[in-house]
């Protein structure tokens, strides 16, 4: 088989998991009924950059915004929608930049090194996807910031309500499974 | 879990919106979001109504289909509406309950804001409803080949986008039948306090990773094994053409949307 079939493949798979792990009701925690919940959705799209690298995480992550945006999202201008929907989830792919080495780390069973590699990608991932609904959100919503706070309190506040929980799902569960069974996410290719 | 999720809301018809070609849809479409959020006044919203009204009674879509397609968006609308008003403070008050005053301004930016999320979501529910993800995936694929000359994949691109749409059933069945096999096992992520509920989800995520690689691994191979290799000289089962319904659908369209652009302001 060819890598670049699987890739696409792949790719496109993991991007619908992803979105239905938005989406289904039960497996997802809805904190702001404008867009925002708790979920493991970002998971399938960590999962494809480390196992691909940046680019396929880049196009995985597009793809699952793609459908956010299809099926229900919430728009109100077309920068927002590029930041919310577009820039957010394709940012997520750089956590690829540390492909290469979790590849090193995990087929040399390092324990320390899979943590501080996983750690480092979800972390940026989810940090520049904070950062792109953090702008929009100083940008278009800041009129429903309360009285007394400050448009850039609220903003950080309402996505920090929902990233940060996702982040540590998302760091913990790859970590699990990449030590104690890394073939599940790493088979070679 | 399946019934309280609708996606991918086709429903076939022969009328006049399900036979114009997609590509000129998804420019329609394309154009008219673009131009939503210019409408200011009350006019050239009254255009943009009749636009989606005219559309979505040629589509001979019963009513019903629309409305249930709009159903979980009615929310918000109205909560942008609510927020709109309690919290905007400007320009004149209108009048005042309970020391709560009602702005002009807030009940015009509330009104306008509504009224581009609803238009924005009738269109897209409508081109949703009377075209296949599959001619949608199709028709996005020709518009954006001028790219594929600065090298953009834009052929896997379409292809991935077809694939995501077509699992999106799929998946969520293979989900709903892992969870049934794991909650038989006495798993219970559906009561009880969210963190518990987080750490059931655990041991229905690992067989869902599995299945995903094992299906994608599957259709790579049958891929292959029908000579799928790449974009280069593939040719397509269903090829759109451009028919006079199209020209006609299109000079429609660019005399109301200049009409649209007199009145804007």
């Amino acid at each position: 088989m060819h890598k670049r079939t699987l890739m696409i493949v792949e790719i496109a798979v993991f991007a619908t998991l992803a979105f239905l792990l938005d989406t289904i009701p039960g497996l997802q925690f809805t904190i702001w009924p404008q867009g925002g919940s708790v979920s493991f959705a970002m998971i399938p799209i960590f999962i494809i950059a480390f196992r691909w690298g940046m680019k396929a995480g880049i196009i995985s992550g597009l793809l699952f915004g793609f459908m956010n945006m299809l099926f229900g999202g919430y728009i109100v201008d077309w920068f927002q929608a590029f930041l919310d929907y577009i820039l957010a989830f394709a940012v997520l792919g750089l956590a690829g930049i540390f492909s290469a080495p979790l590849w090193d780390a995990v087929r040399k069973a390092n324990r320390e090194k899979i943590i501080s590699y996983v750690i480092a990608g979800v972390f940026l991932g989810t940090a520049l996807r904070f950062a792109s609904h953090f702008t929009g959100g100083i940008i278009f919503f800041g009129y429903l910031a309360p009285e007394g706070q400050s448009v850039w309190m609220y903003s950080l506040i309402y996505n920090s309500t929902y990233l940060v929980p996702g982040f540590i799902l998302s760091a913990v569960i790859l970590i699990i499974i990449l030590i104690t069974r890394p073939k599940l996410l790493f088979k070679e290719i | 879990m399946n019934q309280s999720l609708i996606i991918g809301q086709f429903v076939p018809g022969e009328s006049l919106i399900h036979r114009i070609d997609p590509r000129l849809k998804l420019v329609i479409i394309f154009i008219y979001v673009l131009v939503i959020f210019s409408a200011e006044t009350l006019l050239s919203y009254g255009i943009l109504f009749a636009i989606a009204i005219s559309t979505a009674v040629l589509s001979r879509v019963p009513a019903t289909f629309i409305i249930k397609g709009l159903k979980p968006v009615w929310f918000i609308i109205a909560l942008t509406f609510l927020l709109h008003i309690l919290l905007t403070r400007e320009g004149e008050p209108l009048i005042t309950v309970w020391g709560f005053s009602l702005y002009d301004q807030a009940l015009l930016q509330g009104l306008n804001i509504s009224a581009r999320l609803l238009l924005l979501i009738l269109m897209t529910t409508l081109l949703t409803l009377t075209t296949t993800p599959i001619s949608i995936t199709d028709a996005v694929e020709a518009l954006l080949k001028p790219l594929k000359y600065v090298r953009f994949p834009v052929h896997e691109l379409a292809l991935m986008m077809s694939i995501s749409l077509r699992f999106i059933p799929t998946i969520m069945q293979e989900t709903d039948k892992i969870a049934k096999a794991q909650s038989s096992r006495g798993l219970d992520f559906t009561t009880g306090p969210i963190k518990d509920r987080l750490k059931a989800i655990i041991p229905l995520l690992i067989p869902l990773f599995v299945g995903a690689f094992k299906r994608a691994e599957d259709l790579a191979l049958a891929m292959e094994a029908r000579g799928y290799q790449g974009g280069e000289g593939r040719t397509k089962y269903r090829a759109l053409t451009f028919q006079p319904l199209d020209l006609i659908v299109a000079l429609v369209f660019v005399v109301v949307m200049t009409l649209f652009f007199v009145t804007r302001t």
